[in-house]
């Protein structure tokens, strides 16, 4: 059988579609980020408990007194765990995406239900669309439209458009052949026969629809904030790479709340947008209220009149706290002195340990010497992809030469590397100090039951563990005495986690720096036959061109170097400070090291 | 001119419907032929014409074409072959704008299953076709208030359809149908749904309707009982072809195939049969005993009644014509014989070929006749209606 060459066409379909319709992309882009931007900006204007009394007054109004008690709960729950702004941005980023997929899908929706021939074509074009794995195409989105929100709202729309598309046209040919047929016996034009009959009996089906959006949407957020779309789902990734349970469980039930208020609003929008809907809510309150008068309270809703007045009063009292609250915080950003002028410049980062650490180090520094510095937390390949492309500036974090050697490869002719600032890492299998006996990768021989066999790795693709099963295990004759399981680096972090608490015996793939090393008292295995090779080097890396055009942070950043004393402390005040705070962690590091700053960015 | 004219109509579903219609024209296929290639002859060369006032039943079981020939009439369907003239204008030719203004002001349609709109209260859909006309609201509530009491349903105008029962539901699809004032009804299997009862009670209520309204009907069935109880006029249809077209006695007496024959055996004749069918015409009415309880009956008296009076009359009843005048005598074997169905045909070619005689050619009388059955049958099917109206009224009509 010949290898069929499908990925390098797609490869080369990229390529071309890029280079040919850049200009529909970048419209695409910045029409989306407009809408995103808009609404996020009036989300995350009103105080959080006003806006959450908002949302409250609206699930009054739609669900009863008990959903409105909830629902506020539920987001001063958010509120209180510091993730109101995340989850606005999270909140922004559906419905930007939920209005995006309706304008597209109820219309194609209605088409297909209108002609078998659309149907059929559509049928597996959204097949395609639902089942391809999200990860697969948001790549290619990174190239297409840049890292940010734009590729994790294209991501959801595509993911989230069938369900639309299909519940449309199943409303529609579910309406009674003989309504549709009694409104055409009386003359009635085929545009008015979908107006006036099709559409509102296909109602509550096509809300089903719309909350099927959006609850695809929200299951969408995580992989968004992979490719810099922050919000919660950048929590909830930045929490899987450090098996951060704590913010991970924040996070996620900062979704939970956002998914349960959103289901239940637009389950009850449609029973109250359909005519049908409306007729049995009536019936149901009518039952209800004559079986059990004592439920009324909770089930009480007021007048919309009320509930309108409620939400506006609310809003506006919002509006000015909002408009005053944002002049008070407007000044604290432009407090740098310097040569930056204001100048934007955008840093991408992998959420590690290091990479967060040097990047708002140098958003820090920056800042004080007067640009404008916007940090996009980012999944490797989306940081690689995005940095190519141009709409990121600098990145921190590139381990080089070993373990991003593919990233390098592919993109080297549109990247520049400027110089290590740290290092030689090293990567190694670490056991825990309790492990008694075990300190060389050649004293694991023959101790294969204390450790069930079982070398617990990361992902099979990453350079280490190909370095691992080719060549360590070969040198030091564990070929067939271990099993390498693969795995994710979370998945081999929780494992450690785990096993530490019990004080079993594990051994597992590790690297320096690392802040496990600093989590936990473990031992690094020896190599005294250097089957691992030489470490690599933590390197900057910029967009090409990015240290012509701005001389000064090129030089700065060529320069840049950090002990492994320094780096650690930086860390270690990071993880004390907490999460959200970096930047202050950062300038209180900075205040402790005195001339520092001097130093690394002179004026 | 007839109100309605359908002129060779063709309804073939499948691939080129045009070669298969022009094969079954000159009889090269057959409908099994046809299906076998995939293609369905649905309506195979129907032609009838229905004269204003008239009901005219098309009666045949499911698959028969019926109701594919019924959408038809009001441009539903596009016919393969053939005209459909209303008014003498050729629906087939017209725009589909145009088409939509003949339907919404000229043709109203009554649905097997109702087909009320769930999203409208009774009224709006009472409503519905005025409201496609362009109706100003106030005018078109006033309209569908009328419609909905001339059905009775007046009082329930804010109800909601799901709060109906079969036989109101219907009422409102009968008031929708009426409110546009369409000179055309089509009624596809409009009763059919309903439990016997309330079926029985729709069609004299239709009946009584028609007496006031004199509208156009079209009415498709599968029930021969109630093709004959409704129809001045009856097509019987089998795979797609009118078989026979008559009155309800022409069916009944001279059924034009075994197919329709098989049918009719079910029906209750005595409610069909008149006295001028039985009887035998220029027979020398015979001499009464004294104090002989009989009495002479009228030509359109129902066989029914007719035996009423035979029981109590020990010779043959007397059949007389509403001047005095004697038409024939009805001997009470004759009636054992028709009742029994024995020998049903022969008896009915025989009173047929002596009515022939008599009153001249059927088909001139078909209408009157029916007119004053439908009018006999409702009123004594249920002595609540007020259904005996003048017979002036009726003969004005033919």
């Amino acid at each position: 059988m010949p290898r069929l060459p499908l990925g390098d066409w797609v490869d080369t379909s990229v390529d071309w579609l890029q280079a040919q319709f850049s200009w529909l992309f970048d419209a695409v882009s910045s029409g989306v980020t407009g809408l995103y931007d808009g609404i996020d900006a009036v989300l995350s204007a009103p105080q959080p408990l006003l806006f959450a009394g908002i949302l409250a007054v609206v699930a009054w109004w739609l669900r009863g007194l008990a959903a409105g008690v909830l629902a506020f709960a539920g987001f001063a729950l958010v509120d209180s765990v510091q993730l109101w702004d995340e989850a606005m941005a999270t909140l922004s980023l559906v419905l930007v995406a939920t209005l995006v997929t309706l304008v597209i899908a109820v219309p194609l929706g209605i088409w297909a239900a209108r002609s078998k021939t659309v149907s059929a074509v559509l049928q597996p074009v959204l097949d395609f669309m639902q089942t391809m794995p999200a990860m697969v195409y948001l790549i290619p989105g990174i190239i297409f439209f840049g890292v940010g929100v734009v590729p994790g709202i294209i991501a959801t729309i595509v993911f989230a458009l069938p369900p639309g598309v299909r519940m449309t046209e199943l409303g529609i040919r579910q309406v009674d052949g003989e309504l549709v047929e009694a409104a055409e016996a009386f003359g009635t034009t085929p545009r008015n026969t979908l107006l006036r009959v099709q559409l509102p009996l296909a109602l509550p089906t096509i809300m089903a629809g719309v909350n099927q959006v959006i609850m695809l949407g929200l299951s969408m957020v995580v992989i968004a904030g992979m490719v810099g779309g922050g919000g919660l789902g950048g929590a909830v990734y930045r929490a899987i790479g450090n098996v951060d349970i704590g913010l991970g469980f924040e996070a996620g039930v900062s979704i939970v709340v956002l998914a349960m208020y959103l289901d239940r609003m637009t389950g009850a929008l449609g029973r109250q947008v359909s005519p049908l809907g409306r007729r049995a809510a009536a019936k149901a309150r009518a039952a209800l209220s004559a079986k059990r008068p004592g439920a009324k309270l909770w089930a009480h809703r007021p007048q919309p009149v009320t509930a309108l007045v409620g939400v506006v009063v609310l809003a506006l009292v919002a509006g000015g706290t909002g408009f005053l609250g944002g002049s008070g915080t407007g000044s604290t950003t432009a407090s740098g002195t310097g040569g930056g002028q204001g100048k934007k410049i955008s840093i991408g980062y992998i959420p590690w340990d290091e990479g967060i650490a040097s990047t708002y180090l140098w958003k820090e520094l920056l800042e004080r010497r007067g640009y404008e510095v916007d940090t996009k937390q980012l999944e490797a390949g989306a940081l690689y992809t995005g940095l190519a492309g141009g709409q990121l500036d600098f990145q921190t974090d590139s381990w080089l030469p070993v373990t991003h050697a593919q990233y390098w490869e592919k993109y080297k002719n549109k990247l520049e590397d400027l110089g290590s600032w740290y290092g030689p890492t090293s990567l190694e299998l670490s056991v825990p100090s309790y492990v008694k006996g075990v300190d060389s990768l050649a004293d694991l021989k023959g101790k294969a039951g204390q450790f069930k066999g079982r070398i617990v790795g990361i992902e099979p693709s990453a350079g280490m563990m190909g370095i691992l099963k080719d060549k360590v295990l070969k040198e030091y004759g564990l070929e067939g005495e271990y099993e390498v399981v693969d795995g994710s680096t979370p998945g081999m972090l929780a494992e450690l986690k785990r096993a530490y608490e019990r004080k079993e015996p594990v051994v597992v793939t590790l690297w320096s720096p690392h802040w496990a090393y600093s989590a936990h008292d473990l031992k690094k295995l020896a190599d005294p036959k250097g089957s691992w090779g030489k470490g690599d080097g933590v390197h900057t890396l910029a967009r090409k061109g990015f240290a012509a055009e701005n001389p000064e942070v090129g030089a700065w950043l060529k320069d840049f170097e950090l002990t492994e004393k320094q780096l650690t402390d930086l860390e270690a005040v990071i993880q004390e400070t907490g999460k959200g705070k970096e930047q202050e962690a950062v300038r209180t590091w900075l205040d402790g090291n005195p001339g520092l700053a001097e130093k690394l960015a002179p004026q | 001119m007839s109100r309605l004219q359908a002129d060779h109509l063709f309804k073939v579903f499948g691939r080129r419907p045009d070669e298969a219609v022009r094969r079954l024209a000159v009889g090269d296929t057959d409908r099994e032929e046809l299906r076998a290639e995939g293609t369905t002859a649905a309506v195979v060369d129907a032609g009838f014409t229905v004269e204003p006032g008239q009901i005219f039943v098309v009666m045949g079981l499911s698959g028969s074409g019926k109701s594919t020939l019924l959408r038809m009439l009001n441009g539903l369907l596009e016919p393969t072959a053939g005209r459909v003239l209303f008014d003498g204008r050729d629906l087939t030719a017209l725009s589909p704008r145009d088409l939509r203004t003949v339907r919404s002001t000229k043709i109203s349609m009554v649905f097997q299953h109702f087909a009320l709109f769930p999203h409208r209260n009774v009224l709006e859909n009472a409503a519905y076709g005025l409201e496609v006309q362009g109706v100003p609201r106030a005018e078109r509530e006033t309209r569908a208030t009328e419609a909905l009491e001339l059905c009775g349903l007046a009082g329930w105008e804010k109800s909601w359809p799901d709060e109906l029962s079969g036989g109101m539901q219907q009422r409102v699809g009968l008031a929708r149908a009426l409110a546009t004032d369409a000179d055309l009804l089509l009624m596809d299997e409009s009763f059919s749904a309903l439990d016997p009862l309330i079926r029985r009670d729709m069609q004299d209520q239709l009946l009584v309707l028609q007496q006031r309204l004199k509208k156009t009907i079209v009415f498709i069935t599968h029930d021969l009982n109630e093709a004959m109880r409704l129809g001045d006029r009856i097509a019987v249809m089998r795979d797609g072809r009118i078989v026979q077209l008559g009155t309800a006695e022409d069916i009944l007496v001279r059924p034009a195939d075994d197919y329709v024959a098989s049918f009719i055996q079910d029906v209750d004749r005595s409610r069909v049969l008149t006295a001028s069918a039985v009887m035998t015409g220029g027979a020398t009415p015979a001499d009464c005993p004294d104090g002989c309880a009989c009495r002479p009956v009228g030509p359109d008296t129902l066989v029914a009644d007719l035996c009423a009076v035979a029981a109590r009359a020990p010779h043959p009843v007397t059949v007389r014509d509403s001047d005095g005048s004697v038409l024939g005598v009805v001997p009470t074997e004759r009636l054992l014989a028709v009742m029994g169905g024995l020998g049903a045909r022969d008896a009915g070619d025989q009173a047929d070929a002596k009515t022939d005689a008599k009153t001249g050619p059927k088909t001139g009388q078909a209408d009157t006749e029916a007119g004053s059955k439908a009018d006999t049958k409702a009123g004594s099917a249920t002595g609540s209606m007020a259904a005996t109206q003048p017979k002036k009224e009726l003969t004005a009509r033919a």
